[in-house]
């Protein structure tokens, strides 16, 4: 009998190396060429790429605007995403009962998560516009007078009007979720809860949250992202404005890489955001025991 | 007293009509078990009362309190899950407590009453366990746990033993039996199980599409059953139905075997009837008959032992009836034994109105 060479173990390896390595071009080469970058002099206005060091992660620290811009992403997160969460839960639960005409109500109730963000902006800029805006008009009728309140001008009213469209494009999102996981509840549990005497509450904390806790958490993990790099309804209704009082980290980034044409220095603040992010989501998916 | 009473209760669903105008009293401490095929009504009935399901007509009456339109929790009754509905997030404790302390009872109260009912169960030791860490018998143990613990006036059991295998579901059985001795509360209990039924109950409601077929203590029926249906749904193996017609006082079937009448039945001369016999009361022949038996030669076709007993089918009547024997009378296909039938136990059924003669 003849000895049959041993196949190579590693011959796999080789085979699968050349879709590897395409998938690291493809995925990794942009973050490594913004890191780099980050560590360079790249505006788009000069020639000039030399080295910079950590010069532009040190101007991170003494950059007001960047600081104030992160407080206001947080200041809309906090309102935003607990009214989501709550006003998606409390139509969840009316939804969960067979009621007549359900599934056009749902469906219909969806319709703003399915528009694009910057369209839904646009309309929003459209409705709130204080001189031809139907919002505006339709309080005057209650008001009795015409009420010419600037809601994307006026610093009391940008961050209501704002917080306002972010919770009606993102509530159905909510909502729709919660709804899936509050139909996989067993039944016969709550029932067993309603018997055993428990109250709305009771039954809720002890029996129907550690049943949708999971697939809550995601929808909340997901949104607080979505929120935390919030742009296009500020960009469509306010541009950061007044001033900068509505800018978020977002359309700061956007500011100074487009508008100031700060190419390196852009490239840290992403650089400072992805950061942020894996700290804040990987403590998250700890903390929800998503990872198990 | 009594501690529940249904009166013309029905329950709708949309067109389908699944509770048909049920009147029944259940007196205070009395097994009452609800029995019947599935799709009979039994759950919706059982649900109904509890409140789960709302009536839509009829009245509930708990305790001498007109419940029909209260809430589950203001019914003063406790309910044991087919699928056992256990807490899955919290423990075996927390899961027996949830009830009390849902209702504000005191801690050192709870403590006391949820080791009670632990010990009572023999699941003393499982208290720090989650219901996934239980096996199927262990957590239906804890179901019960969480229903006597509350000391409700009516317990209510929804097919508590069907998803335990058999050996399990004897011991649960008598374990059961035995909690409501100790106990002494009311319980409704719903089964498609006509052992369970036999077993546990003081009185057997037998229901039949959305109403009571018959009502009465598990002899009675098994004994005295009102309809064909009642005959032939409880008792295992089932009553063997064969057409005949009396004549002359005596009970002439399709192959023209005559049978003496069972006594005092006023069946008229002539009249085309449906014979029962249950498979106990055909044995094997012994010397002599007794009076209102019957004794005939027949050739065993088929032999199915079960250890105890011997079922041997025999043909009768133009068809292959069932009978009992005992172990020992053991059998072979084909051969030929004499047969005693009890024809004091027989049953005659109109075969136009299905009632019992």
């Amino acid at each position: 009998m003849t000895a049959i060479a041993h196949p190579d173990r590693n011959f796999k390896y080789w085979l699968i190396s050349p879709a590897i390595f395409l998938l690291l071009l493809v995925g990794l080469f942009p973050l490594i060429f913004s890191l780099v970058v980050s560590f360079m002099r790249v505006t788009m206005l000069e020639t000039d790429t030399s080295f910079a060091g950590l010069a532009n992660y040190a101007q991170l620290f003494h950059d007001a605007r960047l600081w104030q811009s992160l407080l206001h992403t947080v200041l809309i997160m906090v309102i935003a995403l607990p009214v989501e969460l709550l006003l998606g839960l409390a139509m969840a639960y009316l939804f969960l009962d067979r009621l007549p005409g359900r599934q056009l109500l749902v469906s219909l109730l969806v319709l703003p998560t399915i528009i694009s963000p910057i369209v839904a902006g646009a309309t929003w800029r459209l409705l709130f516009d204080n001189r031809y805006g139907p919002i505006n008009q339709i309080i005057g009728w209650f008001a009795g007078h015409p009420v010419p309140a600037l809601w994307t001008v006026n610093p009391g009213l940008v961050y209501p009007a704002i917080i306002f469209c972010e919770i009606w494009q993102w509530t159905p999102f909510m909502f729709l979720i919660l709804l899936a996981a509050l139909s996989n509840v067993d039944r016969s549990l709550t029932e067993a809860a309603e018997i055993d005497g428990a109250r709305f509450w009771r039954s809720f904390r002890y029996v129907v949250l550690p049943a949708i806790f999971p697939v809550m958490s995601i929808a909340i993990l997901i949104r607080g992202l979505d929120l935390f790099r919030i742009f296009d309804i500020i960009w469509a209704l306010t541009a950061g404005g007044p001033g900068t009082m509505t800018e978020t980290i977002s359309v700061y980034t956007y500011v100074q890489g487009f508008r100031q044409f700060e190419t390196s220095y852009t490239a840290a603040i992403a650089f400072l955001v992805i950061a942020l992010l894996t700290v804040i989501v990987t403590w998250a998916i700890r903390r929800m025991g998503l990872a198990k | 007293m009594s501690d529940l009473k249904l009166t013309g209760l029905h329950k709708h669903y949309g067109t389908y009509h699944a509770v048909k105008g049920i009147d029944l009293e259940v007196p205070s401490g009395e097994f009452t078990v609800l029995v019947g095929p599935s799709g009979c009504g039994k759950s919706t009935l059982l649900r109904t009362i509890a409140g789960l399901e709302e009536a839509s007509a009829g009245t509930v009456e708990i305790g001498g309190k007109n419940v029909t339109w209260a809430r589950p929790r203001d019914r003063d009754i406790a309910m044991v899950f087919q699928n056992y509905a256990l807490y899955p997030y919290l423990n075996v404790y927390e899961n027996i407590a949830f009830g009390l302390r849902a209702r504000r009872v005191a801690s050192t109260q709870i403590d006391k009453r949820v080791k009670r009912a632990a010990d009572m169960l023999g699941i003393a030791q499982l208290l720090d366990r989650f219901p996934r860490e239980l096996s199927g018998g262990q957590r239906q143990r804890v179901a019960i746990g969480r229903a006597i613990v509350r000391d409700a006036l009516l317990f209510l059991f929804d097919e508590p033993l069907s998803n335990l295998d058999a050996q399990l579901r004897d011991d649960m059985r008598v374990e059961i039996k035995r909690l409501h001795h100790e106990l002494g509360r009311t319980i409704i209990y719903v089964t498609h199980d006509q052992i369970e039924a036999m077993t546990l109950a003081d009185r057997i409601a037998l229901l039949r599409d959305g109403r009571i077929e018959q009502l009465g203590t598990p002899l009675d029926l098994f004994e005295r059953p009102a309809t064909r249906f009642v005959a032939g749904f409880l008792g295992s193996p089932k009553m063997n139905f064969l057409s005949a017609t009396i004549e002359a006082g005596e009970v002439i079937l399709r192959d023209g075997t005559r049978l003496p009448l069972p006594a005092a039945r006023n069946a008229i001369n002539g009249q085309a009837v449906v014979l029962g016999l249950r498979p106990q009361h055909i044995a094997k022949a012994g010397a002599s008959a007794a009076p209102g038996h019957a004794q005939l030669a027949a050739t065993v076709e088929l032999v199915q032992p079960t250890g105890s007993r011997v079922q041997v089918n025999i043909p009768l009547g133009g068809i292959s009836i069932t009978a009992e024997f005992a172990a020992h009378e053991v059998t072979t296909p084909g051969e030929q034994v004499r047969i005693d039938i009890d024809m004091t136990r027989a049953v005659l059924i109109d075969p136009q109105t299905d009632k019992v003669i």
